[in-house]
């Protein structure tokens, strides 16, 4: 673990240089721990770091990393992560770019919706706009790099897959990533206390829903 | 209900406070008014409270017209504000009549002005903040800058004593701008003669830049690495990517990104670039931790009441 200042109120903690599993609920036990002291102002988690911003009132700099490297975490206990369901409807007219995987990965599409739909997946950052979860790893046989031209308009509630990881387009916007399904569960949602329903840390598995229940749950074709 | 009618809304006319907190792990920026400095005297000029909404304006041709009577303050750029047809100088309060109208003309000095009236703007805070970022949709007004419909509630007041700010306390949005530095982050991934190249340098502010960030043209700073695993955004930071033109983030910023950054700029230099305008010169030089936090407690401490 290394402590670096970052800005005149606020530091930023890395674990290690390189995406884990083990890196990940590292994050996430250390996370737990900032979020119990006194004039935190913001925490912003990612894959191997945690920017913390604090209140200079509460604690000079000296004093707030004194504080960071005194904090234990357990490495030993288990992955206790919450798991969040979210449905998907892999059909063809919603899942723009699920012919050319299948062209280019030789394989059918029910093979590749299977193979998305039985990991589970971890929340590794949150970013890019509200309620963008980067999510991985996804399997090797259907990683695919991004998109050569990125797309002006994502539709929104896309679901997306680059390289290893994969995401859900919260609002419509630009995107490079390719577009395998859609969703019905909002990802960032003014009408809940939470706004967003997963957290870094969390554990992801995607179910797939026929085209009539993903209508009937409110999506949009 | 008494308020301001819209007359003509301005090109981005935002309701903005200190900044909205706490959302940053799912991805929501702070948002908030730019420059802190004239938020803050906006605010003590008319004697509200500090975290009082107020409204930034970024271009002229906004004007409003008074549907009663309101005591305002305006601070931060001259936009050249005309109270029925008359120049109204900023840093200063004003009794505003039943049936007044305000217009601000054209840019003089400084980019974004700020308007206050007593007790705030009747609105509704959204995720525990009035402030507007565009991008989220989130915000008092709908997440979106004014349209002509918009109304502006407030409570009529009569009678405010009129305050002028002291000359000494109004910036002067000179052409030149040296930005405190504290070196961190990525530092050590620059080479030093990159950073002194950095320190040494002038750079010029793009007219690409915005309230996510202000984009600096000039000498190119090349970084050792091309990009690191997306992490944490502070404000104020510095990112260079591999094509060497720094960016120094502000309030709307990503929360995380992949570009290296050397190290960030002083909060309360970024509320004076914030008002710079395309092609202000900008100078860095370094500041250390201890300095840089007995700043910024004095900034704040001049404005506790």
């Amino acid at each position: 673990m290394e402590i670096k200042l970052a800005s005149v109120d606020s530091v930023i903690v890395y674990f290690e240089n390189v995406i884990s599993l083990d890196v990940s609920l590292k994050v996430k036990q250390y996370l737990e721990e900032i979020k119990k002291l006194e004039g935190i102002i913001d925490i912003v988690p990612s894959y191997t770091s945690i920017l913390i911003t604090y209140d200079i009132f509460n604690y000079s700099y000296e004093q707030f990393v004194f504080i960071l490297e005194n904090i234990k975490v357990n490495t030993l206990s288990s992955n206790e992560s919450k798991i969040v369901k979210i449905p998907v409807y892999y059909g063809e007219e919603v899942a723009l770019d699920l012919r050319s995987i299948s062209e280019e990965k030789k394989l059918s599409i029910s093979d590749i919706i299977d193979i998305h739909s039985s990991s589970t997946y971890r929340v590794y950052a949150i970013g890019f706009a509200p309620g963008f979860a980067y999510m991985g790893e996804v399997d090797e046989r259907i990683n695919m790099n991004r998109l050569e031209n990125p797309r002006k308009a994502i539709p929104k509630n896309s679901l997306a897959i680059a390289n290893e990881q994969t995401a859900i387009y919260p609002q419509s916007s630009p995107g490079g990533w390719n577009i395998i399904g859609r969703t019905t569960l909002e990802m960032f949602d003014k009408s809940l206390d939470n706004l967003c329903p997963v957290n870094v840390g969390d554990e992801v598995k995607f179910f797939p829903v026929s085209k009539k229940e993903f209508l009937k749950e409110g999506g949009v074709l | 209900m008494s308020g301001f009618e819209i007359i003509n809304p301005g090109i981005l006319t935002l309701v903005q406070d200190k900044g909205r907190f706490s959302y940053a792990h799912i991805g929501v920026t702070s948002s908030g008014c730019m420059d802190e400095y004239a938020y803050f005297w906006a605010n003590k000029l008319l004697g509200n409270a500090k975290d009082c909404n107020v409204l930034e304006i970024a271009f002229p041709s906004f004007s409003i017209k008074a549907s009663e009577d309101i005591s305002i303050s305006i601070t931060g750029a001259d936009l050249s504000l005309s109270i029925n047809g008359k120049y109204s100088k900023p840093w200063s309060t004003y009794n505003i009549k039943k049936g007044d109208i305000l217009k601000f003309c054209k840019s003089l000095k400084g980019v974004r002005a700020y308007l206050a009236v007593k007790g705030g703007f009747l609105l509704n805070k959204d995720f525990d903040s009035y402030s507007t970022t565009i991008k989220e949709g989130l915000g008092a007004i709908k997440g979106r800058a004014l349209i002509k419909s918009d109304f502006l509630p407030y409570t009529p007041y009569k009678h405010n004593h009129k305050k002028v700010l002291k000359e000494k306390y109004i910036p002067s949005y000179d052409e030149t701008l040296v930005l405190r530095v504290l070196l961190s982050y990525q530092k050590d991934e620059f080479e030093e003669k990159e950073k002194e190249k950095f320190f040494a340098s002038e750079f010029s502010v793009s007219p690409e830049s915005n309230r996510m960030g202000m984009k600096l043209n000039g000498e190119k700073i090349i970084p050792k690495i091309s990009g690191i695993i997306s992490e944490g955004i502070a404000f104020g930071s510095i990112q260079i990517p591999s094509s060497g033109q720094p960016i120094i983030l502000l309030k709307d910023r990503q929360t995380i990104g992949g570009y290296a950054k050397i190290g960030s700029v002083l909060a309360i230099d970024c509320f004076k670039l914030s008002q710079a305008k395309n092609n202000t010169k900008i100078r860095f030089e370094e500041i250390d931790i201890k300095s840089a936090q007995e700043k910024m407690k004095d900034f704040y401490l001049d404005f506790d009441n």
